[in-house]
C-alpha cells in the first residue's frame, strides 16, 4: 500500500469511528435530545441535565398536567398529590437545579406559549437575589433548553451529538445496575418532576445528636457561615415583574411561595440586603412567606443546609389551603403583601435572636420490649420482675401510651403526658396473655403485643414441625386481650422470623431483610405479601388498624423501610437501644425506633433511669 | 601521531584509534572521555583548546585529534 | 490545550492541510500564527514571559554576530591581540542573556522553594504559576545564544522567524530542546511534506497516544495515592507505585515526545530525538546519553565542556595531577563537572530537595563509576567475564535498570524524608503478601494491571526489536492492504477505547508539562 492510500484508508478509519460515536450518542441518548428510542430512560436524562430532560418530557407529557411548579431544587419538596387535591389542579413540578429567576422567566414563557397552564406555583427562594443568569453553569448538565432560552437549536443538537461517549457508556452501565430506589444517576421521579425522595424519607430520625452525627447532617452541628450576598435582587425582581405580566396577560394563576430557609443559612445573608429582597418581592407580588420561622431553627426540617424536607412542604401546603388535620407550627407561613413586609423582616429578626424552642415540636417517649414471660424462680424475665416494673412506673407518675398517641403527636401535633412510656411485648408468647395481660390490667398500664402470625395458637410445636417451642396464645385470646382495650395487637410479620434450626430448605428468612441475591423488586413483593397476610389475619380477629411493626431480630434497612411504607405502615421498631426523640410533623421520626430491653434492668429503678436516657 | 595515540590509549583503554573513523558517532568516545583527552592533551601539548572546539567532528579519529592539537598549536 | 486533546488533534490536522495547500514562502508564516495562538492560549503572564525570551535572546545574538563579524574581518595579527577583549564581550553578552533568562526562570520555579526553606530570611513568596514549557524553550534560546557566540551558527537577522524558532507549538509542552542549526533551516524551508512524511508521523501519533493515554495514565493512577500516604502502606506498595510511576514516567514523556515530533512530521520537520530506547542502557551514564538526550546534549555543550575546561577547572587540574598519584589525580576535575552536571539536572527537574538528593544521586553514581573503572576492569578480568556476551549485558542492563529504579523514589515523593522512608520500606518492610489487597484498596482493577501490563510489553518488544536494527515500520510498510488497515484501525481502537473512553472525561495532563 502506498502512503497516499496509507492515508486515505487512516482518515477513513478516522471517519468511521468518529460517525460511529456519533450513532452511539445519538442511540443511547444520555441528554434524552433525540427521543431516547432505546432506553426510554427520562429520569437518567433529567438528572444530567433538568433544563432539557424536564422540557423533552413535558413536550411528549404536557396533556397530563394543567398546572407547574416551579422553582429551584428546594422548590421539589412542594408535593405534588397534595397540591393536585387541595387545588383539584395535574401538577407537575418543573423545578431544575440553581434555578435562578431568568430561569424560571424563560419556563413560564415557555409553558404557557406552548402548553396549557391553569396555576403556577412559583418558589422563590433567598438565593435568586445572590445568583441571575450565571455563566459558570456547564454547558451540558446545567444549560437550558435551546427552544426554552430561545437560543440556537443547531449549537444545540451539535453539542449533544458530538458528545464525549463516556456520558453514553456511563448511561448503559448505569441501566445495567438500575435498582429499586433512587440511584445517584436517576433522582427524579418521572411522573411528578420531584425528587425521588423515598429513599431519603425512609430514613428514621430521632434525637438531634444522633442526626449531627450522620456523615450527611454533620454540617449541621458545625455550620460554618457562608457569606450570601445578594447584588441580583433588582434583577430578579425585573424578570419576576416580566413573570407576572405573562401570567395575568394569558390568564394563569400565579402563587408566589417563599420556602423555609435554614436559620444558619439565612445568617450568612445581609440583613438590609435581606429587607431589601423581601420587600422589594412585595412590591412585585402578594406571597406566602415561610422563609423564616421555628420550623427554620430544626435541622432535622431540612435534607441539607437549603433544602427542607417534603414533609415540611406538606405543612407549608397545609397552611396555604387551611388543611386543620395536619400539624403546622403557629409561626409558620404568612400571607405577605406591600403592607406588612417590613414587619416581616422584623420578625425574622427575633427567630433570630431567641433560643430555638426544641421542645415546643419534640417529645422524648422511651419504649420498653418484653418477649416471654416467665413464673418467679425461672431464668428470664419473671412475673415479679415485671410487676415490680410496672408498679414502680405508675409510682414515679408514667402513663402508658399507645402507637395511635404517638401518630397522633407527629402528625396532628396533639401533645402527650409529660411522662409517658410505650410498652411492647415481642412475639405473641401465651406467657404474654397468661401473665403480662392480668399485671397490665391491674396497674392500669396499656401495651402492644407483635405477633408472628405463623405461630398464632402454636401451644407445642413450631410450625407443622414436632420440634417444641414456647408456646403462643390464640387467636381466641387475642380478640379477648384486644377487646379489653389493654393491648393493641400489631404485626411482627406473618412469617418472616423462621428459627434456621428448626426450618427446612435453602433460605431462612430469620429477619425480614433481602437476601443478598435475592432481586430487589421480588423481595419487595415478598415483604409486602407477607405483612399484608399478617394485617389481615389479625385485623379479622381484633378489628383494630395494623400499622405498627416491630422489625423481627431489629433488622431493618431502606429498602425495607419504603416497602413497609408504602402499606401504610406508619410506625416500625427496631431493637436499637435508646430513648426516641418524636419530632412533630416528621414521619420519620416514627421509623425503626429505638427501644429498651425490660429484662435488661431487672431492678426498676435503673430501668426509670435508663428510660430518661441515663445508661 | 604515535605519541598522541599513545596517550589517547592512556585515557581510553580498549579503544582501537588506530583504526575506527567515527568515534563519537559511533558511541564509542563519550563527552566525559572528551573532556578528558582534551584536559590530557592540555597538559602534554601545553595548549589551550576552546569550548568551541568540542564538536564530534573533531574527535571522529585520531587523525581529527591531531589535526585539533595542531591548531591549538599554531594560535 | 493539552496534546493529548481532541483540540490538539484537530489543530494539528487542520495545520496541516493549511500548510500543505500555501504556497512555499508563507508556509513558516502559518507555523508562526498557530504557535502564536497556540502559545497565547496559556494566558498573558505565559505569553509575556515568552516575549522577554524571544527579545533578549534575539538581540543578543544579533551583538554577538556583529562581534564576531567584527573579529572576522581583523588580519591574523589583530586578532590574535584581540581575543581576550573579544572574549570578554562575548561572555558579557551571552551571561547578559543567561542572567535575565535564568533569572526569570528562577524567579518563576525557584522562587519561592528557596524563601520557604530559608523561612528565617523571611523573603516574601512570589507564588508565581509556572507556564507551560518555559524551561525548554529557555534552555533553547541560551544553547542558540551561545551557538552563535561560538560561531558555530549565524544570527537569525528576521525576529519573526527567531520567534518561530522559539515558540513552535509541538515542542512546547515537553519540549525536545532543538538546535538553532538543526531546527531553525527546516522551519524556514516551508517544504511540502511527502506522503510518507506524513504517514510516519501520524504513525508516531499514535504510539506516543498509545503510550501516553493507555498506559501512563492508567498506570499513573495509584501512584499519587501511595505518595500521598506512604506511612500507611507496606514495603511492597512502594515498590508497586514506584514501579507504576517509572511506567508512567517514561510512557508520558516518551509517548508526549513522538506526539511532538509526529506532529512536526506532518510538515515535515524533523524534530531532535529525546529517547533512544533508555531501557536497554548498559550503564546510568548510557542511560541519561540515551533518556531525555537533548537536555543531555545541552548539558553537555553548555554547561559540562565550559566549566570542564575554564579556568579553575584547569587549575585543579593541575593541582590534583601534581599531588594526587594516578587516575584520581587525573580525572577529578572531570568528576566534578560531572557532579556538578549531574547536580542542575536535578534542579532542572524541580524546586524540591528530591531533586536535588536526585542530582547527587545520579552523580555520585556516575562519578563513582569512573573513578572505580580500573577496579571494575580487575574484577571483571579475574572472574573472566566476556564483556560483549549476552549475559552480562543482561546484567548490566538489569543493573542500570535498578539504579534508575530505585533514583525515581527520590524524584516523585513530596519530601525528601517520605523517599527515605519508602525506601526502607521496600527493603526491611516489604510485606509482598500483601501487595493483591493493596492494589486493589488503590482502585486499581486487575483489568487495568493487566492492560497495563500487556501495554509495556507491547512496548517492550517494539523497542526491543527496534534495538535489534529492525524497522517495524518498513516491515509493515510491505504487508497486504488488510493488514495494514488493521495496524490502523486496531491502535485507532485500542487508543479510543482504553486511551480516551475508559479513561473518563478530561485525560491525563502532562507530568512533565509543569518544567
Amino acid at each position: 500500500m502506498s502512503s497516499k492510500k496509507w492515508l486515505v484508508a487512516f482518515v477513513c478509519t478516522v471517519l468511521a469511528f468518529g460517525l460511529l460515536t456519533l450513532a452511539f450518542n445519538v442511540l443511547v441518548d444520555p441528554f434524552g435530545v433525540f427521543g431516547d428510542v432505546i432506553f426510554h430512560w427520562d429520569s437518567y436524562s433529567q438528572t444530567l441535565n433538568p433544563r432539557v430532560g424536564k422540557i423533552e418530557y413535558l413536550d411528549r407529557h404536557c396533556d397530563e398536567y394543567d398546572s407547574y411548579i416551579i422553582g429551584c431544587s428546594s422548590t421539589s419538596s412542594f408535593p405534588v398529590e397534595e397540591l393536585d387535591e387541595y387545588m383539584d389542579a395535574r401538577f407537575y413540578n418543573l423545578f431544575t437545579y440553581g434555578a435562578d429567576m431568568l430561569d424560571s422567566e424563560d419556563f413560564v414563557r415557555y409553558i404557557i406559549k406552548n402548553y396549557t397552564v391553569k396555576n403556577i406555583l412559583l418558589n422563590v427562594y433567598i438565593d435568586n437575589g445572590h445568583t441571575y443568569d450565571d455563566p459558570g453553569i456547564d454547558n451540558l448538565t446545567g444549560a437550558m433548553h435551546a427552544r426554552v432560552d430561545e437560543s440556537s437549536l443547531a449549537a444545540f443538537y451539535w453539542k449533544y451529538l458530538f458528545l464525549d461517549p463516556n456520558y453514553a457508556i456511563d448511561k448503559v452501565r448505569s441501566f445495567f445496575k438500575d435498582e429499586l430506589l433512587a440511584e445517584p444517576y436517576d433522582v427524579f421521579d418521572v411522573k411528578t418532576g420531584c425528587y425521588d425522595k423515598r429513599e431519603r424519607d425512609a430514613e428514621p430520625i430521632s434525637g438531634l445528636e444522633e442526626y449531627e452525627a450522620i456523615e450527611q447532617y454533620s454540617g449541621f452541628a458545625d455550620y460554618p457561615t457562608y457569606h450570601v450576598p445578594l447584588k441580583k435582587t433588582a434583577q430578579a425582581m425585573e424578570s419576576l415583574v416580566r413573570i407576572k405580566e405573562m401570567c395575568d396577560e394569558a390568564g394563569v394563576n400565579l402563587i408566589v411561595v417563599c420556602g423555609p430557609v435554614y436559620s444558619g443559612y439565612m445568617q450568612g445573608v445581609d440583613r438590609q440586603e435581606a429587607e431589601e429582597f423581601y420587600t422589594s418581592l412585595a412590591e412585585v407580588t402578594d406571597y406566602w412567606d415561610f422563609s423564616i420561622s421555628s420550623v427554620s431553627t430544626e435541622p432535622r426540617y431540612f435534607y441539607d443546609l437549603t433544602h427542607f424536607r417534603n414533609c415540611v412542604g406538606s405543612m407549608a401546603l397545609a397552611r396555604m389551603f387551611g388543611n386543620g388535620d395536619v400539624y403546622v407550627p403557629e409561626d409558620f407561613g404568612v400571607y405577605v403583601t406591600r403592607e406588612n413586609a417590613v414587619e416581616l423582616v422584623e420578625r425574622n429578626d427575633a427567630v433570630f435572636a431567641s433560643r430555638p424552642r426544641t421542645d415546643e415540636w419534640t417529645k422524648d417517649v422511651p419504649i420498653l420490649v418484653y418477649h416471654n414471660i416467665v413464673p418467679d424462680g425461672e431464668e428470664g424475665a419473671t412475673v415479679s420482675m415485671l410487676e415490680g416494673q410496672l408498679a414502680a412506673l405508675r409510682k414515679a407518675g408514667y402513663e402508658s401510651v399507645t402507637f395511635r398517641d404517638l401518630e397522633d403527636y407527629v402528625y396532628r401535633g396533639t401533645e402527650l403526658p409529660e411522662k409517658c412510656v410505650v410498652i411492647t411485648f415481642d412475639d405473641g408468647y401465651y406467657s404474654n396473655y397468661e401473665y403480662a395481660y392480668p399485671l397490665l390490667e391491674k396497674y392500669g398500664m396499656r401495651a402492644t403485643i407483635f405477633v408472628i402470625g405463623v405461630s398464632v395458637g402454636h401451644k407445642e410445636f413450631y410450625k407443622d414441625t414436632e420440634f417444641v417451642m414456647t408456646p403462643h396464645f390464640d387467636e381466641e385470646e387475642m380478640a379477648e386481650m384486644s377487646s379489653s382495650g389493654v393491648i393493641s395487637i400489631q404485626s411482627h410479620t406473618y412469617d418472616m422470623h423462621q428459627w434456621p434450626p428448626f426450618e427446612t430448605g435453602g433460605h431462612v428468612r430469620e429477619t425480614l431483610l433481602r437476601f443478598e441475591d435475592e432481586d430487589e423488586e421480588e423481595y419487595v413483593r415478598a415483604l409486602q405479601k407477607d405483612f399484608e397476610r399478617s394485617r389481615s389475619q389479625i385485623e379479622a380477629v381484633t378489628g383494630e388498624r395494623v400499622d405498627v411493626l416491630a422489625y423481627p431480630g431489629g433488622g431493618y434497612d431502606i429498602l425495607s423501610q419504603w416497602a413497609l411504607t408504602q402499606c401504610g405502615v406508619n410506625v416500625t421498631l427496631s431493637t436499637r437501644y435508646g430513648v426516641n426523640t418524636l419530632v412533630k410533623g416528621l414521619p420519620q421520626c416514627l421509623g425503626a425506633m429505638h427501644r429498651i430491653y425490660g429484662d435488661a434492668f431487672p431492678d426498676a429503678g435503673e430501668l426509670i433511669a435508663a428510660m430518661k436516657g441515663k445508661r | 601521531m604515535d605519541e598522541l595515540i599513545g596517550i589517547l590509549q592512556s585515557v581510553c583503554p580498549g579503544v582501537d584509534f588506530e583504526t575506527e573513523k567515527d568515534l563519537v558517532e559511533d558511541g564509542i568516545l563519550t563527552s566525559l572521555d572528551i573532556v578528558m583527552i582534551v584536559s590530557e592533551l592540555m597538559s602534554a601539548y601545553d595548549v589551550q583548546i576552546d569550548v568551541d572546539d568540542l564538536v564530534p567532528e573533531n574527535f571522529a579519529s585520531a587523525e581529527t585529534i591531531c589535526e585539533l592539537v595542531n591548531r591549538a598549536r599554531e594560535k | 490545550m493539552s496534546i493529548t486533546s481532541f483540540a490538539f488533534a484537530g489543530f494539528a490536522a487542520l495545520l496541516a492541510v493549511v500548510y500543505r495547500v500555501l504556497p512555499q514562502r508563507v508556509r513558516w508564516w502559518a507555523l508562526l500564527a498557530a504557535s502564536v495562538i497556540f502559545y497565547a492560549a496559556g494566558g498573558p503572564a505565559a505569553a509575556a514571559y515568552m516575549a522577554v525570551t524571544a527579545v533578549t535572546t534575539y538581540f543578543a545574538a544579533l551583538l554577538l554576530q556583529r562581534e564576531n563579524d567584527r573579529r572576522a574581518a581583523m588580519d591574523g595579527e589583530q586578532r590574535r591581540s584581540s581575543k581576550r577583549s573579544h572574549d570578554r564581550r562575548r561572555h558579557l553578552v551571552t551571561g547578559a542573556a543567561c542572567a535575565v533568562n535564568f533569572g526569570m526562570l528562577f524567579a518563576i520555579k525557584y522562587w519561592d522553594f528557596v524563601s520557604e526553606s530559608l523561612a528565617f530570611l523571611r523573603l516574601p513568596a512570589l507564588g508565581l504559576v509556572v507556564p507551560m514549557g518555559i524551561s525548554f524553550y529557555i534552555f533553547q534560546s541560551i544553547g542558540y545564544v551561545a551557538d552563535v557566540s561560538r560561531g558555530k551558527t549565524a544570527a537569525e537577522r528576521s525576529f519573526p522567524r527567531y520567534l518561530l524558532f522559539v515558540c513552535f507549538f509541538p515542542q512546547m509542552v515537553q519540549g525536545p530542546i532543538d538546535r538553532f542549526e538543526h531546527l531553525a533551516p527546516q522551519l524556514f524551508a516551508g517544504r511540502r511534506p511527502d506522503t510518507d512524511e506524513v504517514r510516519d508521523g501520524i504513525q508516531l501519533m499514535m504510539w506516543g497516544y498509545f503510550k501516553k493515554l493507555v498506559i501512563a495514565s492508567r498506570a499513573g493512577t495509584v501512584v499519587g495515592a501511595v505518595y500521598a500516604n506512604a506511612g500507611a502502606y507496606p514495603g511492597c506498595a512502594s515498590v508497586f507505585a514506584v514501579l507504576m510511576y517509572t511506567i508512567e514516567l517514561y510512557c508520558d514523556f516518551s509517548g508526549g515526545i513522538d506526539i511532538v515530533r509526529g506532529t512536526a512530521g506532518l510538515f515535515g520537520i524533523n524534530m531532535a530525538e529525546n529517547f533512544r530506547r533508555p531501557i536497554f542502557s548498559l550503564s546510568l551514564a548510557e542511560f541519561w546519553r540515551r533518556w531525555h538526550m537533548t537536555l543531555g546534549g545541552w548539558m553537555r555543550d553548555y554547561v559540562f565542556y565550559p566549566l570542564s575546561l575554564s579556568k579553575p577547572f584547569a587549575a585543579l587540574g593541575r593541582f590534583s595531577r601534581k599531588h594526587l598519584s594516578g587516575k584520581l589525580g587525573r580525572i577529578l576535575p572531570t568528576s566534578l563537572a560531572t557532579f556538578i552536571v549531574y547536580f542542575i539536572i536535578g534542579i532542572w527537574h524541580g524546586a524540591n530537595l528530591t531533586f536535588l538528593a536526585y542530582g547527587l544521586y545520579n552523580g555520585a553514581i556516575i562519578t563513582s563509576s569512573i573513578l572505580l573503572a580500573p577496579f571494575y576492569t580487575r574484577v571483571k578480568k579475574a572472574l573472566k567475564v566476556n564483556e560483549s556476551g549476552g549475559l552480562y549485558r543482561a546484567f548490566c542492563i538489569v543493573r542500570t535498570s535498578l539504579v534508575v529504579f530505585v533514583g525515581r523514589y527520590l524524584t516523585r515523593a513530596p519530601w525528601l524524608k517520605m523517599s527515605l522512608v519508602m525506601l526502607k520500606r521496600s527493603v526491611f518492610d516489604l510485606r509482598l503478601r500483601e501487595l493483591p489487597g493493596v492494589v486493589t484498596g488503590l482502585g486499581m482493577s486487575f483489568f487495568d494491571l493487566a492492560l497495563v501490563a500487556a501495554g509495556c510489553a507491547v512496548v517492550l518488544a517494539a523497542e526491543y526489536i527496534e534495538e535489534r536494527g529492525v524497522g517495524i515500520r518498513a516491515y509493515l510498510a510491505k504487508r497486504g492492504a488488510f493488514v495494514q488497515w488493521l495496524a490502523i484501525a486496531v491502535p485507532l481502537a485500542v487508543i479510543l477505547i482504553f486511551g480516551v473512553i475508559s479513561a473518563g472525561s478530561g485525560a491525563g495532563e502532562f507530568i512533565y508539562g509543569r518544567i
